[in-house]
């Protein structure tokens, strides 16, 4: 030994089983962060390529640019692609209806168009289609063929198919095909039409700042800009409400990884060396400073640290691994540029700071305590503990037997272990419950294929006959065929409950005596069968989906999100219990609120004021008996194909098909992608949490080696003293968990209450979760208990006696 | 009356190179109310000796009996029991739990035990043992030859036949030594116990009734007042 720090690994190595306690607990810490951050990390970066993916690879739109403005924004240095893009709307392409656009060819790839067969449309009067709209029945055309468009208000013109593009699966599921040309075709079909600029920044560009730039010199008013709020929103650089939402949620939780890391260290370190001031007052005795016992400390989180980050970063990267190697395997196309090892620099040097910087805050603490102690300490015996002076107990005997009353006492007499044990519980549980937050809004947040979602929807203006439902219900590959009727209806109501956004978009609204507004626009009233109603449930707010109650009592759904133009917007603020008042061919009939649902699974193409569902049964005393104008049809696994050829032949040219398939896939992805992340997290959390009360748990009780050695002298039976270790364990494990509930639900309510209101997620007390936490944490803590006291055990009280 | 004997006790550590024969072929016999004294040079054996006879150890050869009945033959819960009821532990580091004050150290075998403490017998003995006064104060607020003073007590709390005590004046001053000596001798008399006790104070053994002498792992008598 040439220097007393010498000493430290010495005492490391001999012993063993404390000293790997303690790297474990670093361990852990560190692979939470780790895993976190990188997870986040590589979360982006899976969802950039999934918002790509749905919604196109630009950050700007700027509406109706003028040349001058494209010329000026072009020779930008910041810009890295720009293009036309003009939106000619409906039109009919050989009778069929279809929606027109026009793109410059460099933008295709950035809006996820690519050329299957053929070329892109360049000359005049070239186009291009998709190619599920190539080979369907009501169009079937081939390359080289000439289609004729017509647009409203303008003469058809012959075009040349020069081109086949992928499907797109919204377009695909409205029946409606896409058809591209040259900008100079949509110049000739449509002179003036409206042209938007899209623009895609370089990378590491500040785009709200380039916008502001662009908007400034260019004097562009701020409704003709349009942004891709989401993928601003996964680069970080939104200020669009509902992002920042989710950062700060984001940035709350993140937080409490940090000080669960933080906690959890310092727990251990504190055990550690509250279990050694004999040895560190026998140090004092033989000469040494203070300040030479905090640097013993010190170095020795120090050397456990070395030890415990690799160990620590390693399992947090193969965690990350895991989830991309999952998300890889679901979606090898989609994510084929995405390593499937990726090392995410800022989750690992997160875990690394983290790691040192707890444990040197975690073992300056217990440093500076080692070095208060006395070298008296060392010699007497006991007085190894501070214990508060407290009165003279005596209850907890009168209660439980003696094993059970000194376990509880144990706990409760160390404060600061109490508090210290019941905190590093706590902040898990806390941690679970705050990141369930993602999981209720990764539900509320993303439409996803719900049960009732149909793979092909029938739509017909003039109805479908009950004999053709039947038939299609007969099919072999149909698993499920369900009707739905609509019809548009006045609906009026009190006029406070319109939103200001919806009286922006329409204006002047002519209100009565009464407070009911005169109706400016019609409402869109959905039949629902007991099927339907029932699967309805996921996203009712509150109110009753119930039938016959709903029959009796005359009640109303009020769907609270509206889709206009394209964008979901909130038109009515309705309550329970208001009332709405439907005009009928036989007069206004007055119905209740009983129901308020987030959203449909459906959308209409025309504005409307708001959306009703109605049982069919007062749908057809409001409206009339009426054919169905949707059946939507689930179909079997097997043979799609084959079925869909069958469902084909069934109809004549009034029936629209529209092929949900592709779209349910692609949100499915998109849900996936998320989902894997958010549970990843939460399992993540949960794993780690477990075993850090195992090893918690652990330390603990090997701390107490020598204590139980005595206790065994004096006459404590093995039984005795598995009961008075796991009525300690429990007192901690009760009280971390009472405090994470009480602390993790508060957290939970206020997250969804404050930060995602927008997405209009409703708090309900997680009743589930908590049942889990506690059956979870006190079979987590029975079991963490047991190895420790069967070592304990196995050996010789004298031994154990005789350690000290 | 005989309450101990024991019978070619051997005792072995490690393996090998690394093998330390800590006693050899132990046997002799105690008969109850006899005060033991064990003495012996450093590393000959004597702890190794007493925590045998208090079950605190297995034994590598031998049989030990208490009471007549052979203690190495009951399972661990049954040893438990036996052991509370039937032996008391005095510790050199006095060993005390810190959490709990004097008297609730006291009574703690008996509370193990599920027994009511005899409370007139308790106030008996912290009366004797001159703790009366401090019955509600935890060990860290007490003198070393008190802090013996609780072990003691605790030892004898459930009236066991056989005390053993190991160095238990190690730590304290000739004064306090001798204190606590005499309240041993004293105590076992009245209550008619069985002391075995290993010292280095040559001054104890003319209060005892047997000397024992252990030298590398083997036991001999040196006599004592009692022959």
């Amino acid at each position: 030994m040439r220097n007393y720090l010498a000493l430290v690994p010495k005492y490391l190595a001999a012993h063993k089983k404390r000293t790997d306690l303690a790297i474990i607990s670093v361990a852990l810490s560190v692979a939470l962060v780790t895993a976190i951050f990188s997870m986040l990390d590589v979360f982006l970066r899976f969802e950039k390529i999934q918002v790509i993916h749905d919604y196109g690879n630009y950050h700007l739109l700027i509406k109706d640019a003028s040349a001058q403005e494209m010329q000026a924004i072009a020779s930008r240095i910041d810009v890295e692609e720009a293009g036309r893009w003009i939106e000619l709307g409906q039109a009919s392409i050989n009778g069929v209806r279809c929606a027109v656009g026009a793109l410059d060819e460099n933008l295709a790839d950035n809006l996820n168009i690519k050329v299957i067969a053929g070329k892109y449309p360049a000359a005049k009067n070239e186009i291009m289609l998709e190619q599920w709209a190539v080979e369907s029945h009501r169009l079937n055309v081939k390359i080289n063929d000439t289609v004729r468009i017509s647009s409203p208000g303008h003469v058809g013109r012959e075009f040349k198919v020069s081109g086949i593009y992928n499907d797109l699966a919204n377009m695909k599921a409205k029946a409606v095909p896409g058809v591209l040309m040259s900008l100079d075709g949509a110049a000739a079909i449509k002179p003036g039409a409206e042209l938007s600029y899209i623009v895609l920044f370089k990378r590491g560009v500040k785009i709200l700042n380039a916008e502001k730039e662009i908007k400034d010199t260019l004097k562009i008013a701020d409704e003709r800009i349009q942004r891709n709020e989401r993928l601003l929103a996964v680069i970080g650089q939104s200020k669009h409400k509902a992002a920042v939402e989710i950062y700060t949620t984001g940035a709350i939780l993140f937080l409490i990884v940090l000080i669960a890391g933080v906690m959890m260290i310092y727990n251990t370190f504190n055990i550690s060396v509250m279990e050694r001031v004999r040895q560190f007052g026998l140090l004092r005795c033989i000469g040494a400073s203070r300040s030479q016992i905090r640097k013993l400390v010190e170095r020795e989180g120090l050397a456990i640290t070395l030890r415990a980050i690799p160990i620590g970063v390693i399992a947090g990267v193969i965690v990350t691994f895991i989830l991309s190697a999952i998300l890889k395997f679901y979606n090898s196309s989609l994510f084929a540029s995405m390593p499937l090892f990726v090392i995410s620099v800022s989750g690992i040097g997160a875990g690394i700071a983290t790691g040192f910087l707890t444990v040197s805050i975690a073992s300056f603490l217990p440093a500076r305590k080692a070095a208060m102690v006395s070298p008296i300490n060392a010699v007497t015996g006991s007085g190894d503990i501070k214990i508060s002076r407290s009165k003279k107990r005596g209850l907890l005997t009168k209660v439980f037997r003696v094993e059970i009353a000194m376990g509880i006492n144990n706990a409760v007499m160390k404060k600061k272990t109490l508090f210290l044990m019941s905190c590093s519980i706590a902040i898990s549980i806390i941690l679970f419950l705050g990141f369930q937050v993602f999981v209720d809004f990764m539900h509320a947040g993303m439409k996803t294929t719900k049960p009732y979602t149909p793979d092909i929807s029938l739509t017909s203006e003039q109805g479908i006959s009950e004999g053709l439902y039947k038939r299609l219900s007969d099919i072999d590959g149909v698993k499920k065929a369900y009707g739905r009727r609509f019809a548009y209806v006045e609906a009026a109501f009190d006029a406070a409950r319109l939103t200001e956004a919806y009286k922006k978009q329409v204006g002047n609204i002519e209100v009565k005596d009464n407070g009911i507004f005169v109706p400016p626009e019609n409402s869109w009233l959905i039949s629902y069968d007991r099927n339907q109603l029932n699967w309805a449930k996921r996203d009712l707010i509150d109110g009753t989906l119930d039938e016959d109650k709903l029959n009796a009592r005359n009640g109303i759904i009020a769907v609270m999100t509206n889709v206009r133009k394209g964008v979901t917007i909130n038109t009515v603020n309705l309550q329970l219990g208001d009332k709405v008042y439907i005009k009928t061919p036989a007069g206004t009939r007055e119905l209740t609120v009983m129901g308020r649902l987030r959203s449909v699974p459906f959308r209409d193409s025309k504005p409307n004021l708001s959306t009703f569902i109605i049982t069919e049964k007062l749908f057809t005393e409001l409206a009339g008996e009426s054919p169905y104008q949707i059946i939507d049809i689930q179909l079997k696994k097997r043979n799609q194909e084959q079925t869909v050829k069958e469902i084909k032949g069934m109809l004549d040219s009034s029936i629209t098909l529209h092929d949900a398939r592709q779209k349910n896939a692609e949100l499915d992805q998109a849900f996936l992608t998320m989902a894997v992340f958010v549970y990843g997290f939460v399992a993540v959390i949960a794993l780690i949490s477990i075993l850090n009360i195992i090893n918690t748990m652990n330390t603990s009780v090997a701390s107490k080696t020598r204590y139980l050695g005595v206790m065994r002298a004096v006459g404590m039976s093995g039984a005795q003293m598995d009961k008075m270790v796991l009525a300690e364990a429990a007192t901690y494990s009760l009280t971390g968990c009472l405090a994470g509930c009480v602390l993790g639900v508060m957290l939970q309510r206020a997250l969804i209450a404050d930060l995602l209101s927008s997405f209009r997620i409703v708090w309900r007390f997680p009743l589930a979760q908590i049942i889990l936490i506690w059956i979870l944490t006190l079979l987590v803590t029975a079991l963490s208990v047991i190895s420790p006291l069967k070592r304990i055990k196995a050996k010789g009280i004298s031994e154990v006696i005789g350690s000290l | 009356m005989e309450i101990l004997r024991v019978e070619s006790l051997s005792k072995t550590y490690g393996e090998g190179e690394t093998r330390v024969v800590a006693l050899r072929d132990v046997s002799f016999s105690i008969s109850k109310g006899e005060f033991v004294l064990v003495v012996g040079p450093s590393g000959s054996g004597k702890t190794t000796l007493l925590n045998l006879i208090g079950a605190l150890d297995t034994p590598t050869f031998g049989r030990v009996f208490i009471d007549g009945r052979d203690i190495f033959t009951m399972k661990e819960e049954e040893l438990s029991v036996f052991r509370r009821r039937n032996i008391g532990f005095v510790f050199q580091a006095y060993n005390l739990v810190p959490e709990l004050n004097v008297e609730e150290n006291i009574v703690l075998p008996l509370l193990l035990d599920y027994k009511k403490p005899d409370r007139q017998y308790i106030d008996e003995l912290l009366d004797l043992l001159g703790l009366s006064d401090r019955k509600h104060h935890l060990p860290n607020q007490l003198s070393g030859g008190q802090q013996q003073r609780v072990a003691i007590g605790r030892a004898l709390a459930s009236r066991p036949a056989i005390i053993l005590a190991d160095e238990p004046t190690g730590n304290l001053d000739s004064k306090n030594s001798r204190e606590i000596v005499n309240l041993m001798k004293l105590s076992v008399e009245k209550y008619k116990q069985t002391l075995i006790m290993i010292t280095h104070n040559p001054n104890f053994a003319a209060l005892a009734d047997r000397i024992f002498n252990v030298e590398d792992g083997i036991v001999t008598e040196l006599g004592g007042k009692g022959k």
